[in-house]
């Protein structure tokens, strides 16, 4: 028998290659599909040299254009209601002893990450016909009020979590030392509380921005965004088009949730 | 019964290298109480661990009833482990801890039924066999802990500080206790521990270890008595050094000239210094006061009343501190007074030479 | 004194909570309560509700009725259905286990300053776009993707293997895209686990399978669930990824319920679907939060 030299408590058979394995089949699809939106050829799957074409293709379609302003503009707004919504409810929810309501409050907060997505999209759409249809107003205000809706458990997290962590101490001295609730707010407890916001705005940004489904249900004729627009062009031939618009989507998201990642270890 | 012959231990590699056994030798006899005594970082734990299986020496060899078991991994060896922290299965009751070693042997159900009722009236526990061992005060954690190491019938028991969690009152309990279950059970246990009372109380020998090496191995009078190195004396109960030269020899005897001229009888271990300047150490309880020369001579400087005993404080006439230690009588009055000059004087045999 | 200043923290309380919940009522809970009022009604002809009251869209979701004869038979299209979403949830939530669990072991096994790096390779993807990477299995799966034309090049097939738009796509991208959601807890658990329990263990005579099997797992148990329960919920309400992967009859729930919603079609039926999932869900959540519940209360 050979001698096993070094026993480790840690090894299990088979256990290292599958999640090597795991991280390898992670990567793989993203990396092949990031290779190919620099393919000079049509098709994503056989490479015909580098080039940037399809960037510019993308860049100089003015159906991706829209699609993307229109992410944004969304994104942007959704993020900003949703953070804003987040911040007042961690206040009113953290550092607090127990309330009457409080089960309530936190069912209504984590409800968009319970409820199935498609469940919430198909009531959207039913409820926002009747206002439809009532008001004649079809603009982006109903996607950006969807957004805003699930995009708050995101928000809220960080936020919660960064409140939760901070000193009490020091709003005490602030209100001690005559300061009024608003001033101890800004002053002293919004400073701190700063990379949770961030944070927090930066998660609600990302969940709006790959939101395909509810924006599916939601969105009226022609208010396509960028996931839309892209699960519109799978049912067609694919170029790598759709690859180089994937490919800049990725690395937002990327960059964003390193940033979370940074913000939300900083220390106090 | 183990032998541990030249066993080294290096962990890391190049600069960040650190040598947690050095040439460790060591043979631990059948039926015995051995206790590896020695401060934090020393190695104890690692050669604990090493004959254990969880730690593999880099070079060396180790030996139980003359096989060689160092390439076996810890579920083949035939030893058991009673962990500083007892390590108890938490979603296991008592009786599933203690009847975990016999059934993962794949002993038949009646006989792991009947070995854990045994095991638990033997650490008094029967009472509280379906407990979860969240419900239960660290004492008992103990028990269970040393019953679910011996349930296997081990050849040997590894008990690593077993006992340092538990308070004061509790520890003297289970020191009657680990001997009594090692003299009832009959198996070698091999025990570490910083703390020297613990060691003294219930070894049958001691090593002394220190930085990666055995220092010496003997029984606790032995120990106590006749430490072989600074280290030992030390580390074991309060000691004086006294610095001196070696006139003569003769096997254990030594004849040592004291800094102030005078020899005295002392005794010197084998492999000891044979000549030159040596350092001697004498106990305090081992040396005796008296009012005008002794041996050696100084000046009182402190008395402390403790109760049982008193200790004098003494300054030698070169400037070295001395401590007396005396066993208090009923009623006696203080004789000596701060400032007094004094004799310290001690039998023949008394002072150690020690190996530096 | 004290009364007063707990109605003032209330009324303080309530009132920094109000955007929140205003938006929350508005754009995701009350809605869910419109559906449950439309699957009580009549569909109109041309798409949309009329106001009459009715429970054939709940009777629809399971049975059918026949229009000549008024027999009543199981709707047989829909069982089919719910059977698919439910096998092929199951079948994704044991893969997600099956990779998973390994996973999450190897991370937790790291020296402790590499397992945030390695647990950030797990997050990544999991905050990237659901559509893009469920488009990125598709562009390897399809007849002329990486893997076919890897496997003719290499003369293992003369034909591509038809992967794509079948139930077997839906299943690998659906554990592709919900991975992540079974690594994190288990990791969770697995992180705080005593490996000194692991060595006792081998102490006492245990191999590894058994070591594994009768402490590591028990003690990730919690994780496992959560991790288990994580997968399944979303991938019994999938929509993106079985559109996209799978062929025009391989449905799930969520494309059946989506149908119900174009014209001419279903609504009050689409609402009772929806409401039925929803039903799964919480059962299943409710299952989760008893039993962390009852790990909360154990240690």
């Amino acid at each position: 028998m050979a001698k096993s030299r070094g026993f480790d408590i840690r090894h299990q058979r088979g256990f290292t290659p599958i999640a090597l394995l795991c991280f390898v089949l992670l990567y793989m699809p993203i990396i092949i599909l990031v290779v190919y939106s620099f393919n000079a050829g049509q098709s994503i799957a056989i490479w015909e040299g580098f080039s940037l074409r399809w960037y510019q293709a993308a860049w100089e379609n003015e159906q991706v254009q829209d699609a993307t302003i229109r992410s944004l503009v969304v994104a942007g707004a959704a993020s900003f209601i949703a953070t804003s919504a987040a911040v007042l409810a961690a206040l009113a929810t953290t550092r607090t002893p127990p309330y009457r309501g409080s089960t309530f409050v936190f069912a209504m907060i984590n409800q968009p990450l319970m409820v199935p997505e498609i469940v919430t999209a198909v009531a959207l759409l039913i409820f926002f016909a009747m206002i439809k249809v009532a008001t004649g107003y079809t603009g982006l205000w109903y996607l950006i009020l969807a957004h805003s809706a699930f995009c708050i458990p995101f928000a809220y997290m960080p936020i919660r979590a960064r409140l939760q962590g901070m000193d009490l101490s020091l709003e005490q001295a602030g209100a001690d030392l005559y300061g009024t609730p608003w001033r101890v707010f800004r002053k002293i407890t919004l400073p701190q509380l700063w990379p949770g916001v961030l944070a927090g705005a930066m998660l609600a940004f990302v969940i709006s921005l790959d939101d395909v489904v509810i924006t599916e249900f939601v969105k009226s004729a022609g208010q396509d965004t960028l996931p839309t627009y892209m699960l519109g062009q799978l049912r067609r031939v694919i170029t790598p088009e759709v690859n180089a618009i994937s490919t800049v989507l990725l690395a937002i998201s990327v960059i964003l949730v390193m940033a979370f990642f940074v913000l939300s270890r900083s220390k106090k | 019964m183990i032998e541990v012959t030249n066993v080294t231990k290096t962990f890391g590699s190049g600069a960040d290298a650190f040598t947690a056994l050095k040439e460790v030798s060591v043979t631990i006899r059948q039926n015995e109480f051995f206790t590896l005594l020695g401060p934090s970082g020393c190695g104890k734990t690692t050669l604990l661990r090493t004959i254990a299986g969880f730690i593999d020496p880099t070079s060396g060899s180790l030996s139980l009833e003359g096989r060689d078991i160092l390439g076996d991994p810890p579920y083949l060896r035939p030893v058991n482990t009673v962990f500083q922290n007892y390590a108890l299965f938490p979603h296991m009751t008592v009786a599933q801890n203690v009847g975990f070693g016999l059934e993962m042997l794949d002993k038949p159900r009646s006989e792991v039924q009947a070995t854990v009722r045994e095991m638990l009236e033997l650490v008094k526990m029967t009472q509280l066999a379906d407990r979860q061992t969240s419900e239960i005060s660290g004492g008992q954690q103990q028990r269970v802990a040393l019953a679910r190491a011996l349930a296997p019938k081990p050849k040997v028991l590894l008990l690593d500080e077993p006992l340092s969690a538990l308070d004061f009152k509790l520890r003297k309990e289970m020191q009657i206790e680990l001997k009594r279950l090692q003299s009832e059970t009959g198996i070698t246990f091999v025990f570490v521990t910083h703390d020297q009372e613990e060691a003294l109380t219930m070894s049958d020998r001691i090593a002394v270890m220190n930085e990666g090496r055995i220092l010496q191995i003997g029984g606790p009078r032995d120990i106590y008595d006749h430490p072989a190195e600074r280290f030992v004396a030390d580390f074991i109960g309060d000691t004086n050094f006294v610095e001196g030269t070696i006139r003569a020899i003769d096997g254990e005897a030594a004849e040592v000239e004291l800094p102030s001229g005078k020899t005295v009888a002392s005794r010197r271990q084998e492999g000891g210094p044979q000549a030159g300047a040596v350092t001697i150490a004498v106990r305090p309880e081992h040396a005796t006061l008296q009012a005008g020369e002794g041996l050696l001579s100084g000046t009182l400087s402190n008395i402390v009343y403790f109760g049982t005993d008193t200790h004098y404080h003494i300054t030698l006439d070169d400037g070295h501190a001395f401590v007396i230690r005396r066993q208090n009588q009923p009623d006696a009055r203080e004789s000596y007074a701060v400032g007094d000059a004094v004799g310290v004087s001690f039998a023949p045999g008394v002072a150690q030479v020690l190996r530096d | 004194m004290a009364g007063r200043a707990d109605t003032a923290a209330a009324r303080r309380r309530w009132l920094l909570l109000t955007p929140a919940l205003l938006v929350l009522i508005f754009a995701a809970s009350g809605p869910l309560l419109i559906v449950v009022v439309y699957s009580f009604l009549t569909p109109g002809d041309y798409g949309g509700i009329e106001w009459m009251f009715s429970t054939d869209a709940w009777f629809n979701v399971v049975a059918s009725r026949d229009f000549f004869d008024e027999t009543v038979t199981w709707n047989d299209a829909h069982l089919s259905i719910f059977w698919r979403s439910v096998k092929l949830s199951l079948m994704t939530t044991l893969a997600c286990f099956i990779f998973g669990l390994p996973t999450a072991y190897f991370i937790a096994t790291r020296p402790k300053g590499q397992r945030d790096f390695w647990m950030l390779l797990i997050i990544i993807p999991f905050w990237t776009n659901l559509l893009i990477r469920t488009f990125a299995v598709m562009e390897i799966i399809r007849n002329e993707g990486v893997v076919n034309t890897f496997l003719i090049n290499m003369g293992v097939i003369q034909e591509p293997i038809q992967m794509l738009f079948t139930d077997f796509a839906i299943m690998v991208g659906m554990t592709y895209v919900y991975l992540p959601l079974m690594v994190l807890p288990i990791y969770a658990s697995l992180e705080r686990l005593d490996f000194s329990l692991v060595e006792a263990s081998y102490d006492l005579y245990a191999r590894r399978w058994r070591v594994l099997r009768r402490v590591i797992l028990p003690l990730a148990k919690p994780g496992m669930i959560a991790g288990s329960i994580l997968v399944f919920v979303p991938s019994l309400g999938a929509y993106v990824t079985p559109r996209v992967l799978g062929g025009g009859k391989n449905l799930m729930l969520g494309n059946l319920i989506e149908l119900q919603f174009g014209q001419g079609r279903n609504w009050p039926l689409g609402a009772a679907l929806s409401i039925t999932l929803l039903a799964i869900v919480m059962v299943a959540l409710l299952i989760y939060v008893r039993q962390a519940e009852r790990e909360g209360s154990h240690g």
